[in-house]
């Protein structure tokens, strides 16, 4: 019975459980992975699903913790010199008198132009450049759609700080993905 | 409440009106910077352009895909690796 589940799960739910990992994820090989480790602890786990959920809400439940692991160990350790948590790099954006240091420029269309591949590009370039913890807030947040305060939990950080650290990562990737070509001043 | 919300601040609140409700103090300040404010104004909605682009929604042209047949190859040969030891 074991070995027909395990395979049926990937029969009948492998494409499904892959669209909702490929949609949070931006990435076929990390959508893959995700759907391989699903199942793998799918079947180390199948003797506490009790049959209460349907197979593919049971899957999907132990899917998202899946994608939360895969979006932490997404984010690389890179050694490029930041501050501990972005303050000096937010006064550079900023006037002494809290006006912005430089005007915003409008964005082109980039729904139009971003395909899934470029997308996650574009987001693992301007992530390098955040402290990791930023970035994880950042992913969790604005890519995954996880509530604020279930990354508070997952991150084991305090609400007030996960708050900071996700306002500062979104001034960052702003400016980040607007240095990348989404400004259609900055496009010319 | 002050006077005249800064940009710092109101990026601050443009920010946190993303994540939650703001109280009416601070959602009728961020509202007035945004008035009088063309770059907060901006910002404000590349904050909802940025979600928009990076989640669900985009990719939902996408969803006809499914797995790549070596990838579920390679899954199912994972998983009988863990069915066998």
């Amino acid at each position: 019975m074991n070995t027909l589940d395990a395979h049926t799960w990937l029969t009948e739910h492998g494409d499904y459980l892959f669209r909702v990992a490929r949609r949070q994820l931006h990435s076929d090989e990390l959508a893959e992975d995700a759907v391989q480790e699903t199942l793998l602890a799918a079947l180390s786990a199948q003797a506490r699903y009790a049959g209460d959920a349907s197979p593919r809400t049971w899957l999907t439940g132990i899917l998202k913790h899946k994608i939360v692991d895969l979006i932490r160990r997404n984010v690389r350790e890179v050694e490029i010199p930041r501050d501990s948590d972005g303050e000096e790099a937010i006064d550079l954006l900023f006037r002494q008198d809290g006006h912005w240091a430089e005007p915003l420029h409008p964005w082109g269309n980039p729904h139009a132009e971003a395909e899934l591949g470029q997308l996650r590009r574009v987001l693992d370039e301007c992530a390098d450049r955040l402290k990791p913890v930023m970035a994880q807030v950042f992913s969790l947040r604005e890519v995954a759609g996880m509530e604020t305060e279930e990354i508070c939990k997952e991150l084991n950080i305090t609400p007030t700080n996960c708050w900071v650290l996700l306002h500062r990562a979104r001034l960052f990737m702003r400016q980040c993905l607007e240095l990348n070509g989404f400004s259609k001043v900055g496009a010319a | 409440m002050k006077w005249m919300t800064t940009c710092r601040e109101a990026t601050e609140l443009a920010s946190r009106a993303m994540d939650e409700r703001l109280p009416l103090s601070s959602r009728m300040a961020l509202r007035l910077h945004l008035a009088i404010c063309a770059n907060c104004t901006r910002f404000n909605q590349q904050l909802q352009e940025m979600r928009r682009l990076f989640r669900a929604e985009t990719a939902a042209t996408d969803d006809a895909a499914g797995l790549a047949p070596d990838a579920r190859q390679r899954i199912a040969s994972e998983l009988q690796k863990k069915l066998g030891s």
